[in-house]
């Protein structure tokens, strides 16, 4: 019987720890990721630069009367298609980019992921 | 070739001071231009450049002037529909006027000037025009059309113009510097 106890103490004891682990690991799926956004606006990117966590989000929205779209450079790996005026679009940010508006090649924007 | 070049070099300048000078000169003389006139001026000016955008279109194989001209005529557009969207709002009429028709004036020669030439030579003339275009629009946006304004929406849409315009020319200049190369 205390034989029985001793193991039934020593398995909870074993799972506390357990638990105490997994709650100091941060995993992926606990992490709340924030949702930022990014106004296009006087034909300028605006924040120009902005700094993140991997996998937070990323919202481009187009205030300009004219049409604009957000390209990473210098290889396009993402883009979005032409954002007309009131228009956005998003990104979960995997890692650092530079961008530029390919229809307005002048304007660009840097996203840093931490 | 050295009458060739002072001639190209004549004509750019020519374009450039007719466009520059023409609505100052206007505001000097005259007194102030009213909301519809400027309404007028605003979608003329950037009409001709839809329109020379056309001709690039049309004329060019360089990939940056096609580019350049494809986000003109899509750009110019768009001002030009919220510039319709707003006198409609406002109930106002665009006015032709000695400005708009100056503009139109010399939007004939220059477009004759673009379609007689061709290549790399058409290449110079539609970016050099698109550079001094820009300055003039600029400074004729900047001195003259919205002082002028008198409706606070009008004056305000014009301020949102001004970015464009900018945009414009600093594109317009990289590309020049690219093709002169």
């Amino acid at each position: 019987m205390s034989r029985l106890f001793s193991i039934t103490k020593k398995s909870v004891i074993f799972l506390c720890v357990l638990f105490v682990i997994n709650s100091c690991t941060s995993s992926p799926e606990n992490v709340e990721h924030k949702v930022y956004t990014v106004e296009i606006k006087d034909m300028k990117f605006q924040p120009a630069e902005l700094e993140v966590q991997k996998g937070d989000t990323v919202v481009w929205i187009n205030r300009d009367m004219v049409a604009h779209d957000v390209t990473e450079q210098p290889d396009k790996t993402w883009a979005s298609s032409p954002l007309a005026m009131g228009q956005s679009w998003s990104l979960v940010a995997e890692k650092s980019a530079d961008y530029y508006c390919s229809i307005h090649v002048i304007m660009k924007g840097k996203l840093v992921v931490k | 070739m050295k009458s060739k070049i002072f001639f190209k070099l004549f004509t750019t300048t020519v374009i450039a001071c007719a466009i520059m000078f023409s609505i100052p000169a206007f505001a000097q003389e005259n007194t102030k231009l009213s909301d519809a006139e400027i309404a007028s001026i605003a979608v003329t000016a950037n009409q001709i450049d839809i329109d020379y955008a056309a001709i690039a279109k049309l004329k060019s194989k360089n990939a940056d002037v096609v580019k350049f001209a494809e986000t003109m005529a899509a750009d110019h557009k768009a001002v030009i529909d919220q510039a319709v969207a707003l006198v409609t709002k406002l109930n106002v009429t665009p006015k032709d006027n000695a400005v708009s028709q100056k503009l139109v004036a010399d939007a004939v020669k220059t477009k004759k000037a673009l379609n007689s030439k061709s290549g790399n030579t058409f290449n110079k003339a539609y970016i050099d025009n698109e550079v001094a275009y820009h300055k003039a629009v600029i400074n004729a946006v900047e001195n003259v059309l919205i002082p002028d304004a008198q409706n606070a929406e009008l004056k305000s849409l014009l301020q949102s113009v001004l970015p464009v315009l900018k945009t414009h020319l600093e594109h317009a200049i990289m590309v020049q510097n690219k093709i002169s190369k």
